[in-house]
Parts: structure tokens; sequence; C-alpha cells
């Protein structure tokens, strides 16, 4: 059976087979066609089917609207043990799903070929020829890895919204970063939970100052026995908040920021919802990450050229163990790392050793 | 280098979980005797292309020194390891024993 419905630019069709439905999406998801879709998504869920298969093969584009009703039908399944499936997404959007970190809260189908749209420029086999060039581009783009704040803060407002989506007590969500040494609010889900963040920059005190911080989460489970932040709780409770979630944005082992969830509810966030919260501030630490690894043309380049350096000592004990072993280049590399792992020490370490030894051996045989 | 046969991203859960970006990974890798590109290095963290049994085995290097730095395990299976456990062939190595199912970020990594 097949049922087609359309809007605009989109169109969804369901097919039931071997107890699942599938149902394809085809043409845009965004901010207008995104109802639609959801309200057919959750049709099917009130219907109890409880094994969904999306099959975006031929969905050419999708916001965070769309991801939002991916979110919200994966929590009503998960809570009645069903499952969902994404299949076969084109590039951008399977890239879209792994940038958000959603891709690591649903299963995705067998087929993932569309990942592996590079450009047939990018599976040619290794080899001298373009390896130089290879190399090049490689580093251009480490060099532009998130260098601009606003495709972060896009990025960190896309997680918002999924973080709303996904975590079921949530009545509003927020991201507070810390940026040459203020910190504010870089994306809210309304009005409302900005004025709760500020209430706690003001005051100096609350769980997402604390978080950001701290760098551990803090939880607020019920405002209405909460003593830790006299200051900031009664403002929040004026404004209906009884339960807060703060996990911390961690970049390079340093608190930066929190994300903050907040709940109308008491005692509103429930051990999954608390791990998915988790789950959430990891990924934004982790494009906050990537975003401080962007580092300005002098850094790389002192940065490949001792990269370069520890390659090419490698390289020679690589060289110093084949001609003293007689072993293979891979039986020398073998050797190295399994003394990096049996002594925790880096294999460079180990291949400076090498070097250093045979040169002195060198010396003694000359002298 | 071939294409890969199923989804094997268990090598950028690993990625993740060492707080590593892409391009610092790669550079790493790079300096452990790596000849791909960045691009090529995403691709095998993404199971869109399947590495090289060296080219495997060094990104699990990298990875596994990162833990090590930041007080861990090497929590990272390598190729040879695989074939010594078990695995006659390395098409059978997929690493997903080691992650959990697969679908949530390796476990154990730091301080294990």
């Amino acid at each position: 059976m097949t049922t087609d419905r359309a809007l605009s630019d989109f169109s969804v069709s369901a097919s039931f087979m071997d107890g699942q439905v599938v149902l394809a999406l085809e043409g845009e998801v965004d901010v207008l066609s995104a109802p639609e879709f959801g309200a057919f998504f959750e049709t099917m869920i009130d219907r109890g089917h409880r094994s969904v298969v999306l099959d975006l093969a031929r969905l050419r584009f999708m916001d965070a609207s769309g991801l939002a009703v991916i979110a919200r039908g994966a929590n009503r399944l998960e809570v009645t043990g069903g499952t969902l499936t994404i299949r076969t997404p084109v590039a951008m959007i399977g890239r879209l799903l792994e940038i958000t970190g959603f891709a690591r809260l649903v299963q995705l189908g067998p087929d993932t070929s569309a990942y592996g749209h590079l450009g047939p420029e990018e599976l040619v086999a290794d080899g001298a020829a373009n390896h130089s060039y290879g190399m090049t581009r490689a580093l251009t783009k480490f060099a532009s890895i998130h260098s601009d704040d606003d495709l972060v803060d896009g990025a960190l407002r896309m997680a918002v919204s999924l973080a709303g989506a996904a975590v079921g007590g949530a009545d509003g969500v927020s991201v507070s970063l810390r940026r040459r040494g203020i910190l504010s609010t870089v994306a809210a889900t309304d009005q409302t939970i900005s004025t709760m963040d500020a209430n706690q920059y003001q005051t100096g005190e609350g769980p997402c100052v604390d978080a950001s911080t701290k760098g551990h989460w803090f939880h607020a489970e019920s405002l209405e026995n909460e003593t830790r932040w006299p200051l900031f709780t009664p403002r929040a409770r004026a404004l209906g908040i009884q339960a807060i979630l703060s996990s911390p944005l961690v970049v390079q082992e340093h608190p930066v920021g929190a994300l903050n969830i907040y709940s109308l509810t008491p005692s509103a966030f429930s051990v999954r919802d608390q791990e998915m919260a988790g789950a959430f501030a990891t990924r934004a630490s982790s494009l906050l990450g990537d975003a401080e690894a962007n580092l300005s043309d002098d850094d790389l380049s002192i940065r490949f050229q001792g990269a370069l350096r520890v390659r090419e000592v490698i390289a020679q004990a690589q060289g110093v163990l084949m001609e003293r072993e007689g072993v293979s280049e891979q039986d020398a590399y073998g050797a190295l790392r399994r003394f990096s792992l049996s002594n925790g020490r880096p294999l460079y370490e180990r291949a400076e050793n090498i070097v250093a030894s045979a040169r002195r051996s060198l010396t003694d045989a000359d002298g | 280098m071939r294409m890969a046969d199923g989804p094997l991203h268990f090598l950028d859960l690993f990625r993740i979980d060492a707080a590593l970006s892409h391009g610092e990974l790669w550079l790493r890798y790079f300096e452990l005797g790596g000849m791909s590109t960045g691009l090529q290095l995403e691709a095998y963290l993404y199971g869109a292309l399947r590495p090289t049994h060296h080219d495997h085995d060094i990104i699990a290097h990298a990875l596994n020194e990162r833990f090590v730095e930041l007080g861990g395990n090497h929590p990272v299976p390598y190729a040879d390891d695989a074939a010594r456990g078990g695995a006659d062939h390395w098409d059978d190595f997929d690493g997903r024993d080691d992650v959990d199912g697969g679908d949530d970020a390796p476990r154990g990594a730091h301080g294990s």
C-alpha cells in the first residue's frame, strides 16, 4: 500500500512491508513542509507502527525543522520500544546528520553508499603523482575548518533545536559560551530562555554559570527545594522554571560554556534525558574544538614542519631496523608500534632513540 | 584502497571520544607516516572507504597515542590484533565488537 501527499516541493509516500513502515521523502523539508512531514510521521506512530524507516534517497534538502521532526519521532519510538532507521541520505543530508551528532542517536540503514559521494577525484588510489597535491589541499582544508564564528553559532543553534526536540522534559534550551572572557548566550529556543541565562550572568550564579566555570554538570531537579543559588533561583521560579540541567562544553580540557535545558515541570529529566543532554553537549564541544583548531598560517606552517621532521625520523628508524633485523618496512613499523604500546611512550620517541643509537654506532666505527 | 562493504564509522567515534578535530587527527596520522589526504582520512573514518591494514594501524595508533596522552588506555584495535584474535581475513574485522554495538561513543577510553 502506498499513500501520497504533496505540499509544494515536498512529498512523502508510505510503504508497508515485513512489519515495517517505510516513509520515502522527496524534495525539500524546510520550515514550510516540516509540519506536513511531522503530521505524517506522527500519524504512523499513533497508528501503532513501531519500526519506521525513513528513506531519504530522494530528499534534496533538510534544515533544522526537519531534523526536529525526526528527533521527536525518534524520541516517541524510543519510549515505546520502537526503532527508527534512516536510509540512504544524500551526501549533504548525511553530513548534516553527522555534523549535528544526530547520526549517533538513530540507526543508520544498511545502504549508506551516499556517504561515498566525495567526488571522483577523491576515490583515486594513493600515489606519488597526486600525493603532494592532495596534501596541499588537505592543509588548506585543515586551515579553514570552521574559521567563522557565525558558522559555529549556526551549528550550535541547530544543536539547541535538536536537543529541545530530543530531550523529553525540555521546555527550553540554550547554549552559553565564554568568548573573550565574557559568558553570553549564543543560541536559545526562545526569549524566556535567554532571560533565564541573562539572570544567571547578572547574579553571577546558577547551574549554567557553574557548569561553564567548573566543567561538570549541574542538575537542579526541583527549584522549590534548591538552595545552591539563592539570588538566581527566585528569578527562575518567577518565570515558571522548575528544573534545570546544565552540561559543560569542554574544549581541550577547559570548560568554555554550557548546554542548558530548562523545564516547567519538577523532576522532568529522566536518566535517558540526562544522557541525551550529555551527548549533545559532547557534540557541541567537538564543534567548538574544531573551531579552536583553526590556526593562523604561521602556526600551521610550524606545525606542519614539525610533523615532517617527526615523519622523517620514523622513516629513518624503520630503515635502521630493516637493515639491522632483516625485516620488511611494515614489520619494522609494527615493531616500533608495539614498543610504543607496551611502554606507553610515543612511537616517535622510540624512533629517535633508534636513530641516535645508529648514529653513535657509525661514529664509533669511524673512530 | 577500495570502497567499504558497509558502515564502519567506529573510527570516527573514537576520534570524537579523543576530542580531536579531523585536521588534528590528520596531522598526527601524517606524522606517523600516513600517506592519505585529509579527505581520504575522513572517508576512512566515516567508513566510506576502507583503509589498507597499514593505514588502519597508523590511524589506530594516532588515536591510541592521544588516549594515552589523556591518561587512558589504548582502546582502538589494530588490524593485526584482529587477525590474531580469530578474524581470518581483514574483511571479517570491522571493529564493531569494540564500540558497544556501534551506536554510541566508544567506552572505556579514559582511565580504563
